[in-house]
């Protein structure tokens, strides 16, 4: 077997033979497994979670707790689960007893002030949670202003009509922004986490072991042996193939993971993912869609890729300056803070729509491959965009072998931490 | 044959290697002498192509040592250039293939120089695991596993007890028969004045003293004398030619100039009392070494 690939797999094996990946590839799975079926978990385990929140009502008016009982069983509201179980008391005492016996209670009181408009005094034994709060002042706000309503002696089905949604009908002046791109901005609300997090994670796994692997030659010597058989580049060359093999072996490890976990989640849940996400999928499958997604996805998997060797090269080159495992923990802190502010500018884009700055970020190499695929997806930025992207990655990747290869080859044989920079420079000049 | 040819090799303004030549033979053991920091692991890594010299040139049979020619050649460096949570098994057939070799062969080579070196028990054990005496038996393993036409063995008896120093000694001895260039540093004289017939001491990276090991002592002239009896130091210390007396035990050591004072110190020495020993001896190579490097090797 030629000296390369043999160099690649021995490399690859290293990294992959041990008891370590084992291991945390089953702790892994279990965890993808868990994290898939949480909430199946938690509700085994049952808890007042499931009770309805029960709110007593003592109504003045006669009318406030019928509509309230019809708004708040029909109204919903986007983030906010609750379930109310509402009962009727003749009389504010009886309420305040049985607030008195249960705390979880809330009382309501339903009156008219001065100005016959509903008033609601809400009677709590401690503070009341946040999503209550929000549900509660939604539909007493619906409930007043149908009182209102009613008592300008509106016919009931005028009143249905009004308290009814409105039908809405989207119109785009700009035909380029189609409607898909909202849709295409909840896709990436869904496949970010699925994709960026892990890519970020085996990023930083790909730089810590080409990194640990260098400097254990380096350290024990073997590094001399190696070089004398094998040229530089081979070596060189040779890490950052197993490493990439090692990163995508490892990612497609997790999508299998992932599959099982869904499985699981089918077999064990009586509301299936699948059934969950289906209507989602029919409109993220629709033909608008996937055509965005035919080159969104090619465009993706090129940058993660070419990020992934750019990575490789970068924790090569860095770790053929540094003697040991600790100093280069801190030198290859900063390209990995290039990717941890590419990570955040990510989760920020939605919030800053159109934003000059993150586009122009979104062309930096290393960046580019979390932050360019995403504003591609929520349309911020054009395929033309997403090429310069990658232009600026290719030129990147040129710059770290033509330059990189030079440092490396004067590094892996230097075990002299004094005037490191300056035999690098030197060895840029050469 | 190996041929270093007037090769300098400069770090900075620091001459490492200052104009060095000598040449190996097969079947001949070759010692390249001098205290740390003097030129020998920058000659080595010269030899090996890992470091590229400034001018003169390297040869082996007649080519430049480059990764073509590698694989005839064995490297044992003076740190213990082992992967640690490998086995002895795994270490010898990732050095061994990067030799060129199958595994087969590999793996055959390695049973019989383990049972060679009575560690046979140890193929599949990790090499952090193994005392640091085993540790630089493994390291020797896969430094002959390729059976080289060219050896280097930079300090290759560190470490190690009398029983496997002669392991060693047997193993390189015999390879040497077979054909071997051997090229070695040690820290100890006796090993070198044991094996080495041709021998280089570098000192500040250039040649001090270079040539057979039985010619370089016949040059430097000056003999030793053992002498046991009832010596008076005073008369003795005296006499024409005598450099220096100490005692050493039970016996005296006299330095003298040359050959040529021997005939007269015997007649002197012989009319003293109880005299039972006057040997003449060569000079010791560490001798030689501190006279010529001006500080002792070790």
């Amino acid at each position: 077997m030629n000296k390369f690939w043999y160099l690649t797999k021995i490399s690859f094996k290293r990294k992959v033979w041990t008891k370590w990946f084992l291991a945390v590839n089953v702790l892994l799975f279990l965890s993808i497994i868990t994290i898939s079926n949480i909430d199946t978990i938690i509700k085994y385990f049952g808890g007042d979670f499931e009770d309805k929140q029960v709110v007593l009502v003592y109504d003045k008016t006669d009318v406030a707790n019928d509509i309230f009982k019809t708004i708040s069983s029909s109204s919903i509201i986007p983030g906010v689960d609750v379930e109310y179980e509402i009962v009727i008391k003749e009389n504010e005492e009886d309420l305040r007893s049985s607030l008195e016996e249960d705390e979880s209670i809330i009382g309501l009181i339903f009156d008219y002030d001065d100005s016959s408009v509903l008033s609601v005094k809400i009677i709590t034994h401690s503070k009341l949670s946040t999503l209550d709060n929000i549900a509660l002042t939604s539909y007493l706000t619906e409930t007043k202003n149908a009182i209102a309503m009613m008592q300008t002696n509106i016919d009931p089905e005028d009143l249905a009509l009004l308290l009814a949604a409105p039908k809405i009908e989207r119109e785009l002046l700009d035909e380029s922004k189609k409607t898909t791109d909202e849709m295409m901005e909840s896709i990436m609300m869904t496949v970010f986490p699925a994709v960026i997090l892990p890519f970020f994670m085996l990023s930083i796994l790909l730089i810590q072991m080409i990194g640990a692997e260098v400097n254990d030659e380096k350290s024990t010597r073997s590094m001399e042996i190696i070089i004398s058989n094998v040229s530089p580049e081979y070596h060189f060359f040779s890490k950052v193939l197993a490493g990439n093999l090692f990163v995508l072996s490892q990612g497609l490890l997790l999508l299998i993971y992932g599959g099982i976990a869904m499985l699981v989640r089918n077999i064990v849940s009586k509301d299936n993912l699948l059934e969950v996400i289906s209507p989602f999928l029919k409109e993220a499958f629709s033909p608008e869609i996937m055509n965005q997604l035919i080159y969104v996805i090619p465009f993706t998997l090129i940058l993660m890729i070419l990020t992934f060797i750019a990575y490789a090269l970068s924790a090569g080159i860095l770790a053929s300056m540094t003697t040991n495992i600790e100093d280069f923990q801190q030198v290859q802190t900063p390209v990995v803070l290039i990717s941890v502010v590419g990570y955040y500018l990510a989760i920020l884009a939605p919030l800053f729509q159109g934003s000059v700055l993150i586009k122009a970020v979104s062309y930096i190499p290393f960046i580019s491959a979390i932050l360019s695929p995403s504003l591609l997806l929520m349309g911020y930025v054009s395929i033309v965009d997403v090429l310069i992207s990658i232009l600026l990655m290719i030129g990147l990747l040129y710059i770290l072998i033509k330059y990189g290869l030079k440092v490396y080859k004067v590094g892996i044989l230097n075990y002299s931490n004094t005037g490191i920079w300056k035999k690098m420079f030197k060895a840029l000049k050469d | 044959m190996l041929k270093v040819d007037n090769v300098s090799k400069n770090y900075g303004k620091i001459k490492a290697v200052d104009n060095l030549s000598f040449s190996v033979a097969p079947g001949e053991i070759f010692g390249l002498l001098g205290v740390n920091g003097s030129g020998k692991t920058t000659t080595f890594r010269m030899i090996m192509g890992l470091l590229t010299p400034d001018s003169g040139k390297i040869t082996l049979d007649g080519d430049k040592i480059d990764y073509s020619i590698t694989d005839k050649i064995g490297f044992l460096t003076e740190e213990r250039s082992l992967l640690l949570k490998m086995t002895v098994l795994e270490q010898t057939l990732f050095y061994g293939a990067l030799k060129g070799m199958d595994k087969d062969l590999i793996i055959e080579r390695l049973d019989y120089l383990l049972d060679k070196f009575q560690i046979k028990d140890y193929k599949n054990r990790k090499i952090k695991e193994l005392s640091k005496g085993n540790q630089q038996k493994i390291q020797f393993i896969n430094a002959i596993i390729n059976e080289p036409s060219l050896l280097i063995l930079d300090e290759p008896f560190s470490g190690l007890d009398p029983i496997n120093v002669k392991m060693f000694e047997d193993e390189i001895k015999e390879m040497s028969k077979k054909g071997s260039m051997i090229i070695f540093s040690s820290h100890r004289m006796e090993h070198v004045e044991q094996f080495c017939e041709k021998l280089v001491i570098i000192k500040k990276g250039h040649s001090v003293l270079d040539g057979s090991l039985v010619q370089i002592k016949k040059d430097y002239g000056k003999k030793n004398l053992l002498i046991k009896g009832d010596v008076d130091l005073d008369k003795l210390s005296k006499l024409d030619g005598v450099v220096s007396v100490e005692k050493e035990n039970s016996h005296y050591i006299v330095k003298i100039l040359s050959d040529d004072y021997v005939n007269s110190i015997f007649k002197e020495v012989s009319k003293m009392k109880n005299i039972t020993m006057f040997k003449v001896e060569e000079p010791s190579l560490n001798e030689i070494f501190i006279a010529k490097v001006g500080e002792s090797y070790e």
